[in-house]
């Protein structure tokens, strides 16, 4: 479904994020992209979702391919249409605005079947009902990452990517969030790639795992060869 | 009576700079740019409506088209100068900004000259009397034009798609770019409108006070009314507008005089100048004292 190939990044020409990456995440697959800060796992989610360009980053090198379609120089705008959706770190959403608002502006490319889809998200997060009239700025941590997730599955997309969802929230959220991450793999047969830095429940549902390390894929493997020694020395290498 | 003459002479005034500074604020949210060049593109404005009318159309179809002009200004000067900027300091595209004000100044001045035109009557000539205070038809359709257009694009920019779309690229790029907002269509937008409230606002600024290249020094006045507002908000620069313009008028008309006649009782001293022209920027140093975000601003607040 997803492949990339070769994949290099700078950061204002200088700063080499990403050398040479290969990566694929195959469909209907739960794909782990793990590693340290500063491993290459978000420039590589920007990457895909051609939002470098707005952060000072490069494709120096190498291509993305989106179902056999290449998504090289593509605005984020095109990515998101064909189907891929990017749930960002820090939890990105218009805090500004209602919780209805956020989700509304989601459906902007997707009009087409938008109130049945609204009804889906409040279906998984039956909590953003309560808070559809409330502003966005207000809501908790484990709150926020619910309407982000939500504002992603708006976009109707064929492949989810999460960026650190488990980021700042207590052990009871981060459950929550994986729960519900699982639920929309069996459910709708969604391919999800979760960059993670944190571990053990990502691993119970990963079906591959990719190790990032200095901009390099250090290790790609399935989950069930992957124990907490090998990463640690992955980690600290 | 005189007094209340005075306020609604600045009314007037006030709510043709608010719509001026409604463009200022509404680039500055979408890409974080402070545009100097707002007095230029009010200046323009006055004078594409000018030339239209000398060309023989009627002057109210010739702000028409000037109007429209300006939008097209406005997405020009967006995307053949600052798209092209995308990666440069927003310090450096405020620059540009600033040489674009003195492009459009210097273009002006070739070709119509540094002196004060008159300007084509847009409204019927005329005066009504309501309760012992007198209105020019010109001040009447200012304040009715400039308030109906004010309110029509704060509720644009509420209620329809594209102000939803306009909000989102104004309060998270970054979330804007992911749900599939074209962010760069939407600065776009925000130019295309911004250039348009100003032409209108520079044409009636014209039809009140004349027309001449000074008229793009309203920029000038633009800045302490989006300060005063709250630089964000755009019923900020409304409410902000009409403020600055009731204060200047009533400068002008009596605490001028006041200061003048005690100057000439006891000194030497005949006139103050143009104290009018003071006040904004006096405002300007008062409210960055006593509440540094404006009445409509917030302050920047962030979880830790």
């Amino acid at each position: 479904m997803l492949k990339v190939s070769g994949m290099s990044v700078r950061y204002d020409s200088v700063i080499v994020a990403l050398n040479g990456i290969d990566f694929e995440a195959a469909e209907g697959r739960v794909v782990a992209l793990l590693g340290p800060n500063g491993a290459g796992k978000s420039t590589l989610l920007k990457a895909v979702a051609g939002m470098l360009p707005f952060e000072q980053g490069d494709i120096s090198d190498g291509r993305v391919a989106f179902n056999g379609a290449s998504l090289s120089g593509k605005p984020p705008a095109a990515i998101t249409r064909s189907g891929i959706a990017l749930v960002q770190d820090g939890r990105q959403c218009f805090r500004n605005l209602t919780v209805g608002e956020n989700l509304r502006a989601a459906s902007f490319r997707h009009p087409n079947g938008s109130s049945a889809r609204l009804d889906l998200v409040l279906s998984y997060f039956p909590i953003l009902e309560e808070f559809l009239d409330r502003q966005a700025g207000l809501l908790s941590g484990g709150q926020l990452q619910m309407l982000v997730i939500g504002m992603a599955l708006m976009l109707q997309p064929r492949l989810l990517m999460l960026d650190e969802p488990s980021l700042g929230l207590s052990p009871v959220m981060v459950q929550s969030v994986f729960e519900i991450v699982e639920r929309l793999h069996r459910d709708l047969g969604m391919t999800v790639i979760v960059a993670e830095q944190t571990v053990p429940r990502l691993m119970q549902i990963a079906d591959d795992v990719y190790v990032l390390s200095r901009g390099r894929v250090a290790l790609h493997a399935p989950p069930g060869d992957i124990n907490e020694e090998r990463l640690q020395r992955l980690y600290l290498s | 009576m005189f007094t209340l003459q005075l306020v609604i002479a600045g009314v007037a005034v006030g709510s043709v700079y608010a719509l001026i500074a409604l463009g200022i604020v509404l680039i500055y949210k979408c890409s974080g740019v402070v545009n100097f060049a707002q007095g230029g593109y009010a200046m323009l404005g006055a004078f594409f409506t000018y030339a239209l009318a000398q060309a023989g159309l009627h002057p109210a179809l010739g702000l028409l088209i000037a109007v429209v002009l300006m939008g097209a200004v406005g997405a020009l000067t967006q995307i053949l100068i600052l798209r092209p900027m995308l990666k440069a300091p927003v310090v450096a595209v405020m620059m540009v900004t600033l040489g674009i004000l003195i492009t459009f100044r210097a273009v002006c001045l070739f070709i119509w000259g540094p002196d004060q035109l008159a300007f084509p009557q847009l409204f019927p000539a005329g005066v009504i009397e309501l309760g012992g205070i007198f209105m020019t038809y010109n001040y009447i359709a200012a304040v009715l034009l400039s308030s109906v257009l004010c309110a029509a694009f704060l509720a644009f920019y509420r209620y329809t798609p594209l102000g939803l779309m306009q909000r989102c690229t104004a309060d998270n790029t970054r979330a804007a770019l992911a749900i599939g907002i074209d962010v760069s269509r939407q600065v776009t937008i925000a130019w295309v409108a911004s250039a348009m409230l100003a032409g209108l606002g520079g044409a009636l600024l014209a039809s009140l006070n004349g027309l001449s290249v000074n008229l793009s020094n309203i920029g000038l006045v633009a800045f302490p009314v989006i300060v005063l507002g709250g630089m964000t908000s755009l019923v900020g620069a409304v409410v902000g507008g009409v403020v600055l313009g009731v204060l200047q008028a009533l400068t002008d008309g009596m605490l001028t005089p006041a200061i003048e006649r005690v100057l000439r009782e006891y000194t030497e001293i005949y006139s103050v100048g143009a104290l009018q022209q003071v006040i904004p920027y006096a405002l300007l140093v008062l409210v960055l004292l006593v509440r540094p975000q404006g009445i409509f601003g917030t302050r920047e607040s962030e979880r830790v």
